[in-house]
């Protein structure tokens, strides 16, 4: 621990107790139940519209409670989860492959390197079925076989074909369907939607959750609105690095705000790097475009043997190739974890193995599956990836190899949530990406889309009753309540501020600095050294950005350069505490890689010993370094060993 | 009754409405067509064509109320149609180029329809609110097709009519929701031999009966 | 990277929240690279404007890999430009050339009312999907997923439809302005699948309505749509529609 960091307590994730198949049965039981004649007396806001928003707003208008639903977008169906392309994971052990709930739970929590709860991880294995089916109804129209029943295929990570998907638009899809639950409830009336709003502030009252400021992006206003609980479904902060697989509005404001308002930022250093991605190509670029991790399954990923060959794929011989996955992990091949397939990406280039301009690319080759299968059968299941790869990159994947190099594209990380999903601030709920739940410190392919579901449709409606029935309220009347008025004042001294500093330098500017920052000393792998400069690094950034960037235009009026600089200067904060969360934890674990602790093989050794809980940080006040609390992670279902993938 | 005045009132209904009458118009030219034909038979088959025709008596003027009031619903309801698509974008672009889905007959019916009706409105009265007991419609004709002009005039419209009918004939289809994708291409090809039949068969009898004849 | 560079001179419509009338403004886009994307086009021009203090240009955008939908403008008459079925982010500049004129307009249409600049208001769309773009199915009573096969063939032609994105190009390019091919590939979606037929006539009667309310114009068959959208949603759709409207109100 950093001689800095103050202050120990443990944290109670309200695991129930029991067998781990029973506990979510039985928690269900336990919590009260709210009337249903009252669930229209409870007002609850969602902020988010992706997978977790939508379906957790949908669900709760179901059960009759009212819901007032925010996105940044102008419509809720463009949450970036439409662009999840893979699919989504469900035990539904379709393909007779030996799957069931139980290897889910293992797979995630062996992916995660045993970074996760337990308790969460089993309910969402459990819960992946009833997803799958719920979405069927609603009419997503997953891939069918010639039978006409729903198809599966394999994603890294797991030896088992249980991803459910629809070509690559998986994430589309989904939302889709969420969205539309969502419309046919907007229609009803019971969930009021707020689109083109970005919250700016939770507002606490009485130690519980009771609303948020919103800044409406057209005319520049500020908005309160209150509730009786508030549930962040916002997704995850990977801009913090500028270039990555997100969207570009992704942030992390609102779950920083909620920080700064008492809730704990749990594993902010766990963010995964997704091996295959179109490689960087230029300084002006706004952001990285993933090729499906399904791709693993009919590519092989391999580059030149010899250092800096810069023959044309077609004229190295296949005795000159290596084909490193393959070779490195026989029973995995391609198809190992996300981690563990960047980290040797990286490694390869580093040996200076890799192809393309820059040098950092490897090569992603379908040669063979399209030899095997035809081109059409690569086409149907493939195509429209291929055709996004041609777009952007001019090339055509039919006739050359794809070149991918690893990109930045989600985050463990999050707001700390118990088993109910509720943050340390009572009746603020955190759901979907923006949590820190049950991925660990390493996701597996297809399974934030199945968190984010599972989260909205199945866990959070019956949490938040039990939260509701039990809690009393007090009434609140927005011009008289003192926080709501200092909520206001706050975000608007913020803007103001952001408007007034009138320097030279451009928000983009700052935001790539803190990127290449970040992604040089916080990326693939980390070492102590790298952290502590990063960490004066991005503090000096910080300072400089407060007092030499410059935001045109006005705050009463749509203003995307402002809207960006409110957005980068959370990020300028929130970069540090990354860092902060790396240097402290003294291990390597999945997508941390501290090249301090590594095995023989370089991969990451744990230290089960020192570092089996989950870190969270707690704000201290500005220019403070926050409080540090630990949930211990305990294991009674499953024998915490190395990870292996050979 | 109310539904179907319902129905009438939404943009659906309303085309429905366009598809219908159109395609009466289009099964219209097609008797008419072949009505004409028998111009190029000579002057006794074809004036034995025009007395079978006026034999039907009042038939024939329960036609002729039919095609007016088709007429009338056809040229309302597109004119109706075309103004509100005109207020649908009330600025217009500065640049508008296509996108290759519009063609000529598609992107000019409401002009080629508005000639139309007053192509039809000077065809009527030549050839229809004659005085039939001082000539015969044959007489009509090849006094009116001996004018140089009129033949072109003729012609000219023969053609517009071929241009609305080019795009109209497909368009109904769509409209009436016969699309699929084994038999639209054959419609398609059908609408095209239809309007060139239309602009062939109707344009050559002002050059036959003129020049050849 | 070295890469090959472009001059540009775009005319960008400009118009502030409020303002009656906008006009086209003329700026140079300077030493672009051809593997930017056009939005990244944009953002080098708004970085500039930055530079000399002045306000930038705003346009929608978010998930720029050609899936949510939001980008959009009219790029020398051609929603999302002219390449086919390719989205505003995705458009790559290697497809102009050295000295290009570019007019970028906003959609146009009565029911996508300005915000600002390139920004329009589509909420007319989600209005749309509320009338009845759903399944209405609760969480939590939906049998097994695998209770009713569903023909591959069915199921794609269900997932072609569904492709499609919501970004409002069928309404900017069609003459008329009309949001036929948007609502024509929700209906399709869901009368496809058997799901979807216990509210096929409601749905297609209640989301043509709204569609009207909502001040698109008239579907005219000209086809525009279908050619310039971003997903290739086939005009079938638009037939389908019609038809599933006409079977509705005449039974
Ligand atoms: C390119 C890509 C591909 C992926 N592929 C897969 C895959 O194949 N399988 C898989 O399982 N996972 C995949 N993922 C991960 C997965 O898509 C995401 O983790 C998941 O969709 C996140 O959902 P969410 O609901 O938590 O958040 P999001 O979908 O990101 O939604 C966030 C919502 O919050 C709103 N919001 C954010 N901040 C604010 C604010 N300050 N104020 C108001 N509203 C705000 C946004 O407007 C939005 O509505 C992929 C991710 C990416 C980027
Ligand atoms: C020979 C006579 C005519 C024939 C055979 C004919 C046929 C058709 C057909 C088949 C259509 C397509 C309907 C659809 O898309 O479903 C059509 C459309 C149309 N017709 Fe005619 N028509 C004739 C005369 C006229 C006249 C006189 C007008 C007068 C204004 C007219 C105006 C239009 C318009 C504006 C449309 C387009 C409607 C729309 O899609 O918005 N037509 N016609
Ligand atoms: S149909 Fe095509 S153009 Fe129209 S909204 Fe959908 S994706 Fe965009
Ligand atoms: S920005 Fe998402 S489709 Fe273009």
């Amino acid at each position: 621990m950093n001689p800095d960091v103050k202050m120990h307590t443990k944290l109670d994730a309200k695991v129930p107790a029991g067998s781990l198949a029973e506990k979510w049965d039985r928690h269900r039981f336990n919590l009260k139940l709210v009337n249903p004649a009252n669930k229209k007396k409870f007002e609850i806001i969602v902020v988010g519209t992706g997978l977790a928003g939508a379906s957790a707003a949908a669900t709760f208008a179901e059960l009759g409670y009212h819901v007032k639903n925010f996105c940044i977008q102008d419509s809720p169906r463009r949450a970036h989860s439409i662009a999840a392309q893979g699919g989504i994971n469900a035990a539904k052990n379709y393909s007779n492959d030996g799957d069931s709930v139980w290897r889910l739970f293992y797979d995630t929590i062996k992916g995660g390197d045993f970074r996760a709860r337990e308790a969460n991880v089993y309910r969402l294995a459990q819960l992946s079925c009833n997803i799958i089916d719920h979405c069927v109804a609603q009419g997503i129209p997953f891939a069918r076989d010639y039978g006409g029943f729903l198809d599966n295929r394999s994603f890294g990570g797991a030896q088992v074909s249980r991803t459910f998907y629809a070509k690559g638009q998986t994430g589309q899809q989904l939302l889709l369907g969420a969205y539309s639950s969502l419309m046919r409830q907007v229609s009803t009336g019971m969930v009021k939607l707020f689109p083109r709003r970005e919250m700016m502030d939770l507002v606490v009252v009485d130690g519980k959750a009771r609303g948020i400021v919103v800044r409406n992006l057209i005319t520049g206003e500020l908005e309160t609105y209150t509730a009786h609980a508030v549930v962040l479904a916002t997704g995850g902060y990977g801009n913090v690095f500028n270039l990555s697989t997100n969207a570009m509005a992704s942030n992390v404001t609102a779950a920083f705000r909620a920080y700064k308002k008492g809730a704990y930022f749990a594993n902010p250093c766990y963010t995964q790097i997704h091996p295959t991605c179109i490689p960087v190509h230029g300084t002006f670029q706004s952001k990285l475009t993933l090729m499906s991790e399904s791709l693993r399954n009919d590519g092989r990923v391999w580059v030149p043997k010899k250092p800096r060959d810069k023959r044309r794929p077609g004229d190295i011989p296949e005795s000159e190739r290596d084909y490193y996955l393959e070779n490195k992990y026989p029973s995995f091949g391609n198809l190992v974890p996300r981690d563990v397939a960047s980290r040797n990406a990286k490694e390869q280039c580093d040996l200076e193995k890799g192809v393309g301009e820059t040098g950092l690319a490897v090569y992603l080759d379908f040669a063979d599956a399209i030899k095997r299968d035809g081109e059409n059968a690569i086409a149907g299941k493939y195509g429209n990836l291929f055709q996004m790869y041609e777009k952007i990159t001019g090339d055509n994947p039919y006739k050359t190899p794809m070149m991918i190099y690893p990109a930045v594209h989600y985050t463990m990380g999050g707001l700390w949530v118990d088993y109910n999903l509720m943050s340390t601030i009572p009746g603020l709920f955190v759901l979907g990406e923006a949590n820190f739940s049950d991925h660990g410190a390493n996701r597996l392919g297809a399974s934030a889309l199945m968190q984010g579901l599972a989260d909205g449709y199945f866990v959070i409606p019956y949490t938040i009753g039990g939260y509701l029935a039990q809690t009393s309220f007090s009434e609140i009347n927005v011009p008289d309540s003192k926080e709501f008025k200092q909520g206001i004042q706050n975000v608007q001294q913020r803007i103001d501020k952001l408007l007034s500093v009138n320097g030279r330098r451009t928000v983009t500017e700052f935001h790539r600095e803190l990127g290449l920052i970040l992604w040089e000393y916080c990326g693939m792998s980390r070492n102590e050294e790298g952290l502590l400069k990063a960490r004066e690094m991005v503090s000096n950034l910080r300072h400089e950005f407060w007092k030499d960037v410059y935001v045109p235009g006005t705050g009463k009026d749509l203003n995307q350069s402002l809207e960006k600089a409110g957005r980068v200067a959370d990020f300028l904060e929130f970069g540090e505490l990354m860092i902060l969360d790396a240097l402290a934890r003294k291990e390597s674990c999945g997508c941390h890689f501290n090249t301090a602790f590594q095995t023989e093989e370089n991969e990451a050794r744990r230290d089960d010993q020192n570092f089996c809980h989950v870190a969270c940080w707690e704000y201290n006040g500005d220019d403070q370094v926050p409080n540090f609390h630990k949930e211990s992670l305990t294991f009674e279902n499953v024998e915490l060993s190395q990870r292996s993938y050979k | 009754m109310n539904w179907f005045l319902n129905m009438l009132r939404t943009s659906i209904g309303k085309k429905l409405l366009m598809a219908l009458t159109g395609l009466f118009f289009s099964i219209f030219l097609v008797i008419h067509l072949l009505g004409n034909l028998t111009l190029y038979g000579g002057k006794d088959l074809f004036l034995s064509y025009v007395d079978h025709l006026h034999a039907l008596g009042p038939l024939i003027h329960v036609a002729e109320i039919g095609l007016l009031t088709f007429a009338a619903i056809h040229v309302s309801t597109g004119l109706f149609l075309f103004l509100q698509n005109l207020q649908a974008r009330p600025i217009r672009y500065t640049v508008d180029k296509r996108g290759g889905g519009r063609t000529i007959g598609s992107a000019t019916m409401p002009y080629t329809g508005v000639l139309i009706i007053i192509f039809v409105a000077i065809h009527l009265s030549n050839f229809h609110f004659i005085d039939h007991s001082r000539q015969t419609v044959f007489q009509a004709i090849d006094a009116t097709f001996h004018m140089v002009p009129y033949i072109f005039f003729y012609i000219a419209a023969v053609i517009i009519v071929a241009i609305h009918v080019s795009h109209g004939f497909w368009s109904l289809f769509q409209t009436l929701g016969a699309n699929h994708p084994k038999y639209m291409p054959a419609i398609k090809g059908i609408g095209f031999i239809f309007s060139l039949l239309v602009a062939v068969g109707f344009g050559f009898i002002p050059v036959y009966v003129s020049f050849i004849m | 990277m070295i890469s090959k560079t472009i001059n540009l001179t775009l005319k960008v419509w400009r118009q502030n929240r409020g303002e009656k009338k906008g006009r086209l403004e003329t700026y140079s886009a300077k030493n672009i690279s051809v593997d930017m994307s056009f939005l990244e086009m944009l953002d080098v021009v708004n970085e500039e404007l930055t530079k000399n203090k002045k306000e930038t240009i705003a346009f929608d955008h978010d998930c720029r890999e050609g899936i949510c939908g939001m980008c959009g403008a009219v790029v020398n008459g051609r929603p999302h430009g002219h390449e086919k079925e390719t989205t505003l982010c995705q458009l790559h500049m290697r497809h102009f050339s050295d000295g290009d004129i570019i007019v970028i307009e906003p959609w146009r249409a009565r029911a996508f009312p300005l915000i600002k600049d390139l920004v329009v208001d589509r909420s007319a769309l989600d209005n749309i999907i509320q009338a009845g773009g759903f399944i209405s199915v609760n969480a939590g009573g939906a049998p097994d997923a695998n209770a009713l096969p569903i023909s591959k063939e069915i199921a794609e032609a269900a997932f072609n439809a569904a492709a499609c994105i919501g970004c409002g190009a069928c309404v900017a390019a069609c003459p008329n302005a009309s949001a036929m091919l948007f609502v024509s590939a929700k209906v399709s979606q869901f009368a496809l699948l058997p799901q979807g037929r216990p509210e096929a006539a409601r749905r297609a009667r209640t989301m043509v309505r709204m569609m009207d309310q909502c001040g698109f114009g008239n579907c005219s068959n000209e086809t525009e749509c279908e050619a310039e959208c971003p997903k290739g949603i086939s005009i079938s759709n638009i037939a389908r529609l019609n038809r599933e409207f006409l079977k509705a109100e005449f039974s």
